[in-house]
């Protein structure tokens, strides 16, 4: 199939239009015949990825690849960076602000859940901003039956 | 079963007017995280939450879930409503606790 490439802009604290990205992702990839179960694992990790950038970063963009054997998708955000990989990789632990939590966000479980999800997850941050890649294989039992 | 036969029970009300009530409800997840509900609820699961912004709907239509139910007489504004109409979500408000609306819905057959 057509190769898809896709670019985003992320607002910062745009709360409201968060999910955008993972819903048009979602369409895209059962419109390949994906399964839901495969849909689902991908829009989790969209959707956990990008409301960190609107909660945590000063904005940021998305680049959503889909290939024949993969999804990829990459984040790249400006400021403030993780801290501690180590400790925002642990369930539970959260920076989040009173914002996101009113939000119902913020519960320290997003990044676990992009981990759990995803086949890659490479993640590097500084002050200056955060890297976060996750790439998902496609094999033949990715397709609906 | 589906969403149109829960809509009859006391103390539920439906609010808004576009929701799809044919969807197929499969069980109940009642949570007012939202990671908890993307990393653990099924498709046409019920979300039962008191968490009333938008954000419920982007994740109840992300995972095809089958509606929504706000418990505690939550207050919803016009945006929710708008953009659950817009996603074809049915929305309930009940004035019972998330626990005793539970119980109600698996009274009436529904497993969790």
């Amino acid at each position: 199939m057509e190769n898809y490439s896709q670019d985003y802009k992320i607002e910062r604290n745009d709360i409201a239009n968060a999910g955008t990205v993972a819903s048009l992702t979602k369409r895209a990839l059962k419109k390949r015949g994906l399964s839901r179960e495969f849909v689902k694992q991908v829009t989790i990790g969209l959707y956990e990825a990008e409301i960190n950038v609107v909660i945590h970063s000063y904005g940021g963009t998305v680049k959503v690849v889909i290939e024949d054997d993969f999804v990829e998708i990459t984040f790249q955000d400006v400021g403030p960076g993780i801290p501690s990989i180590e400790k925002a990789l642990t369930k539970g632990y959260s920076t989040a602000s009173s914002y996101a939590i009113e939000n119902g966000f913020g519960a320290g479980m997003g990044l676990p859940n992009i981990q759990s999800v995803s086949d890659e997850m490479d993640l590097q941050s500084s002050d200056e901003g955060t890297y976060l890649h996750i790439k998902f294989f496609i094999t033949k039992d990715c397709y609906a039956s | 079963m589906q969403v149109k036969d829960i809509s009859n029970l006391n103390q539920l009300d439906l609010i808004n007017n576009n929701g799809n009530l044919n969807t197929e409800i499969n069980g109940i997840f009642a949570c007012d995280l939202l990671s908890h509900v993307m990393g653990h609820a099924q498709e046409n699961n019920i979300l039962i939450t008191v968490l009333n912004n938008i954000n419920v709907l982007g994740v109840t239509s992300l995972l095809d879930l089958s509606c929504v139910i706000f418990t505690h007489d939550t207050d919803l504004n016009e945006a929710i409503i708008n953009k659950a109409d817009e996603l074809e979500i049915p929305l309930f408000v009940t004035k019972l606790s998330t626990a005793e609306i539970t119980i109600k819905l698996y009274e009436l057959g529904i497993k969790l």
